[in-house]
């Protein structure tokens, strides 16, 4: 049981990966601080003032993180997910891939297994292209792109999600005849 | 029929134990024939959703009722909530607490009193919100560093590489710098955040907007980082086929992007 409870606690934590990217950029900074300091000041002087601007948009993100994880359960989207090739099965596939959450992989092995109980390439195809549109990252794309083009692109990418499902369906539908 | 009894012992003849979560051993009994099945109970009393365990094991097996002398309000609400009668204020032997079962000699059921059912709406409420908080601080946690990267490479951009550098790239051309966009969005991977970041970095170097939404499609859309584990769950076909129809699809929706805002903004 204690074996459990430790390693329940390091699963909570970042994966080791997601360190090494900002590693190799603070060595860059360290090497750039000695060879051009001035330069190297300025460029960090820029990041802070990036740093300032995403600041209370990441706010909102994390808000509507903690909503969608309070009211939307990975059964809820399978539940949608399964509901057939119908127009509205198509819809509620691309309602499914809007609200999901996570990186995209995790997701695969999910989508293996409702194929193989009768979900179609289209309704995944949908899906994953759904995923495009991130709730949750709305608030910080209309700060740095304004509401009207983040409102034309959301559109935009639920009508091509449903292009592309067409389409994945037809071609994979043809060539296993 | 079956039933689940908390027991201090593995038999038949073990005195009933006081506690459904924190039992020694939970006894699943065949009324009919008197077969049973133990399981052994980890007896954790301190950490937090002991019983949990227990729970699963009735709900599993299918049982049409638990019986012990405590359970908690928790415990009880899960099990009723499965169609799983719970019965309190057990003694006795196992056998005995059967017998009596099958003559009928209990009359508790589902009921759960005013006072507990408000404490179980509290404490269910109150997981729900921890747990909520706890999976946003991990996704969270997660973004962050490669976002600190990202900024701070945003700062190297801008003072290291020259407009002229990226002219020579994105060249002003409507079709080629959405095409460049979409192959450096396809590249690229990792939250969609520093899409945005990068994307807006651009702009401030004077890369169109064709080529920054490109940009911001494709790197959604089309994952070359993650082909391989899309290849192995959903097929070679299906995943090239995707991707590549994902790509084609993020110029002309990029383009169209753009030309509506323009014209709505004028």
């Amino acid at each position: 049981m204690e074996k459990s409870h430790k390693s329940k606690r390091k699963t909570s934590r970042p994966s080791g990966h997601v360190f090494i990217f900002p590693l190799i950029i603070l060595v860059i900074y360290g090497v750039l601080f000695v060879l051009v300091p001035e330069q190297a000041l300025a460029a960090l002087r820029d990041s802070g003032k990036v740093c300032l601007g995403i600041l209370p948009p990441l706010a909102f993100v994390f808000v509507v993180m903690l909503a969608l994880n309070l009211f939307v359960k990975p059964a809820q989207i399978v539940h949608l997910l399964g509901s057939g090739a119908s127009t509205k099965g198509i819809l509620l596939s691309a309602a499914a891939g809007i609200i999901s959450m996570g990186p995209i992989y995790v997701w695969y092995p999910l989508m293996k297994d409702l194929r193989e109980k009768g979900a179609g390439n289209m309704a995944i195809a949908v899906f994953l292209y759904n995923r495009a549109v991130k709730l949750f990252l709305l608030p910080m794309m209309i700060a740095y792109f304004g509401w009207v083009y983040v409102v034309i692109l959301t559109v935009l990418t639920v009508l091509a999600s449903i292009v592309n499902g067409c389409l994945v369906a037809m071609f994979t539908k043809k060539k296993t005849g | 029929m079956k039933i689940v009894i908390s027991a201090e012992g593995a038999e038949l003849t073990s005195n009933v134990s006081q506690r459904f979560g924190q039992s020694p051993y939970l006894l699943v009994v065949d009324t009919e024939t008197m077969d049973f099945k133990t399981l052994e109970n980890p007896r954790d009393t301190f950490r937090p959703g002991a019983g949990v365990r227990a729970v699963v094991f009735a709900v599993s097996e299918d049982v049409e009722a638990v019986l012990t002398g405590y359970c908690s309000p928790t415990a009880r609400n899960q099990l009723a909530s499965n169609g799983i009668k719970v019965i309190t204020n057990v003694s006795g032997t196992v056998e005995e607490v059967v017998e009596k079962y099958k003559a009928g000699g209990f009359v508790q059921g589902l009921a759960i009193k005013k006072e507990e059912k408000e404490q179980v709406t509290k404490y269910i409420n109150r997981d729900i919100l921890v747990s909520g908080l706890r999976n946003s601080a991990k996704q969270f946690a997660n973004i962050l560093p490669v976002t600190v990267g990202v900024v701070l490479c945003i700062g190297l951009f801008n003072n290291f590489v020259s407009k002229e550098a990226l002219s020579s790239i994105f060249s002003g051309n409507v079709s080629l710098d959405t095409l460049w966009g979409a192959c450096f969005g396809s590249i690229l991977a990792g939250n969609p955040i520093n899409s945005y970041v990068i994307g807006a970095a651009l702009l401030d170097n004077g890369v169109s907007l064709f080529a920054v939404t490109a940009l911001i499609i494709t790197w959604v859309t089309v994952g070359l980082v993650q082909l391989p584990a899309e290849i192995a769950s959903l097929g070679l076909k299906f995943a090239l086929l995707r991707n590549g129809l994902c790509f084609i699809l993020a110029i002309p929706v990029a383009i169209l992007t753009v030309m509506l805002l323009n014209f709505i903004v004028g």
